[in-house]
């Protein structure tokens, strides 16, 4: 099957700082990949790469058959960008919701801002949404009044509402109280089950184990090492993942 | 003035400590709110006191007062009062311009478009760098010498505007500035165009924020119109005022009469102003 995702030669600096370095991957869809890594890696940036968050320096980034090279000017290219975003939903560790909206109003901004989408329609599809991350109750609650792992629901009901072809959680269990987690990574494997491609990066090394098709490891800027959770786990190949995955059992983490 | 504490027996009607520290607590803010009123009716009293034309002997000391002439006080005072609206209507017609350009001002301070930027700080550099009653007066005067004939009302409300305008730019911004880097990413991922981020994002969030500043300003520009009477072409308050001060010699009458207008105002606005302030904390909701 073709790729879903294609990122190409993907480098990226901040400053004199080389945060990514010759980055290539592909994504099939419906495949479940996991980003992991040390902090600093460029675990992050590589995500955010992906929906033009950040710019990248040099690379090409391909969604959804949208292709857009690192280097561009003027209203087509940024028609693509545009285009590009579009194909992809983005869940953030700090859930961003828009706090001037309700929950129903976050979910549906997209479809009816950027979509142009009919409000009566909006509402129900964002009702969907909001009933499959389980907060259908919470429909006119404002973000300041809903727990952490509530607002992380509605933002991936957010992300959703957009239909995208690919999601893109950037570590969305990291700001949340351990007794919160749970109900996030709930909804998560929910979209694992619908077949949805995702990239995520991630903490959770029990989500990553038990859903993930694909882990890639990040050091320093670089995949060191790519593939199914069974073998990156166990039998890590190269010594930086071995020490990584090292000090993180050590740690104790939620394994 | 030491607190004589709530005696014990009164405590013992509360049953948990709780209940006796809030009790406490509440008697303390109580005493301090009483004794804030009591001082400001003391020295409101004396500030009547002082201008009441009161003349008599205590002991070896004479008290003289000021005295006021009643009479023209009776006769003029209407006539002043006349001018509040027009005061009120130039500072609401000012404010609302003022919060345009700051506005327009805020996002070229903000924009990365070099002449959008240039323009706002030009603006701002102009208008701050002179004086707002050389402002004023050059509407007035300087203009009609281009042939520029304003109505009085306009001319005021143009030079008032774009000054506060300029200081208020500044509000905008930070109003701006504070709304966090990850509410715009939130929406770039969902597809959403600069314009679209400003207006349904950033703005709405922004304003809740600079509302009570603004009103500070509004509370401020309230007394600023007061220099538009020196054109003589408005007829505000203070104008009114120094009208029929100068034309019956009770200049002090008439300053006094337009002083206790502007005080009311200023008072009556202020608890406005308090009570919208804590509207806005309440929570998160939408102007």
């Amino acid at each position: 099957m073709s790729a879903i995702v294609r990122v190409e030669g993907l480098n990226k600096y901040f400053g004199p700082l080389h945060v990514l370095k010759d980055i290539d991957f592909e994504v099939a869809p419906t495949e479940v990949i996991c980003i992991i890594g040390p902090s600093g890696s460029g675990k992050s940036t590589l995500l955010r790469c992906i929906n033009f968050l950040e710019q990248p320096d040099f690379g090409v980034i391909e969604v959804g058959g949208v292709r857009v090279e690192a280097h561009g000017r003027g209203r087509a290219y940024r028609h693509k960008i545009h285009e590009l975003r579009l194909k992809t939903g983005m869940v953030f560790q700090s859930f961003n919701l828009f706090p001037n909206m309700t929950a129903l109003g976050n979910v549906i901004e997209g479809p009816v801002t950027v979509k142009g989408m009919d409000k009566a329609e909006a509402l129900e599809l964002g009702m969907h949404y909001l009933e499959k991350v389980g907060l259908a109750d919470k429909q006119d609650e404002y973000p300041s009044r809903l727990s952490g792992g509530q607002q992380q629901r509605v933002a991936i009901a957010r992300a959703m509402a957009m239909e995208p072809e690919v999601m893109l959680f950037d570590e969305p269990t990291s700001a949340l109280d351990p007794e919160l987690i749970g109900e996030v990574l709930g909804v998560m494997q929910q979209l694992v089950e619908d077949g949805m491609t995702m990239l995520t990066v991630t903490h959770e090394m029990g989500f990553a184990r038990q859903f993930a098709n694909r882990i890639l490891f990040m050091d320093n800027g670089r995949i060191v090492e790519a593939g199914p959770p069974a073998q990156l786990f166990d039998n890590p190949k190269d010594e930086r993942t071995r020490d990584f995955l090292g000090a993180i059992t050590r740690l104790g983490s939620h394994e | 003035m030491p607190t004589p504490p709530i005696d014990s027996a009164e405590l013992a009607r509360f049953e948990s400590q709780a209940d006796q520290v809030a009790a406490l607590q509440q008697h303390k803010q109580q005493r301090f709110q009483l004794w804030v009123y009591v001082s400001w009716v003391v020295m409101f009293a004396f500030l009547i006191f002082a201008f009441s034309g009161a003349d008599f002997t205590i002991g070896p000391f004479r008290i003289t007062t000021i005295s006021l002439d009643t009479e023209f006080i009776m006769t003029y005072w209407e006539f002043i009062a006349k001018g509040v609206w027009l005061t009120i209507l130039l500072a609401v017609l000012s404010i609302a311009l003022a919060m345009v350009l700051a506005l327009l001002g805020g996002l070229g301070r903000l924009s990365k478009f070099p002449p959008a930027y240039a323009l706002a700080t030009f603006y701002i550099s102009l208008i701050r760098g002179t004086p707002l009653l050389l402002q004023i007066i050059f509407f007035f005067l300087a203009l009609p010498q281009l042939g520029i004939r304003l109505p009085g009302l306009w001319a005021g409300v143009l030079a008032l505007g774009l000054n506060y305008g300029a200081y208020m730019t500044e509000i905008m911004r930070a109003g701006i500035q504070s709304v966090g880097v990850g509410q715009r990413e939130a929406a770039l991922a969902i597809g959403m165009t600069q314009p679209q981020i400003m207006r349904r994002v950033v703005l709405p969030q922004a304003l809740r924020l600079v509302i009570p500043p603004i009103g500070n300003q509004f509370i401020a520009m309230l007394k600023d119109t007061s220099l538009i009477s020196v054109t003589g072409f408005v007829w505000e308050l203070l104008w009114r005022a120094q009208k029929v001060g100068r034309a019956n010699f009770r200049s002090l009458e008439a300053l006094l009469i337009a002083a206790v207008f502007y005080w009311i105002i200023t008072i009556m606005f202020s608890a406005a102003q308090g009570r919208l302030e804590k509207y806005m904390a309440r929570g998160e909701r939408t102007i």
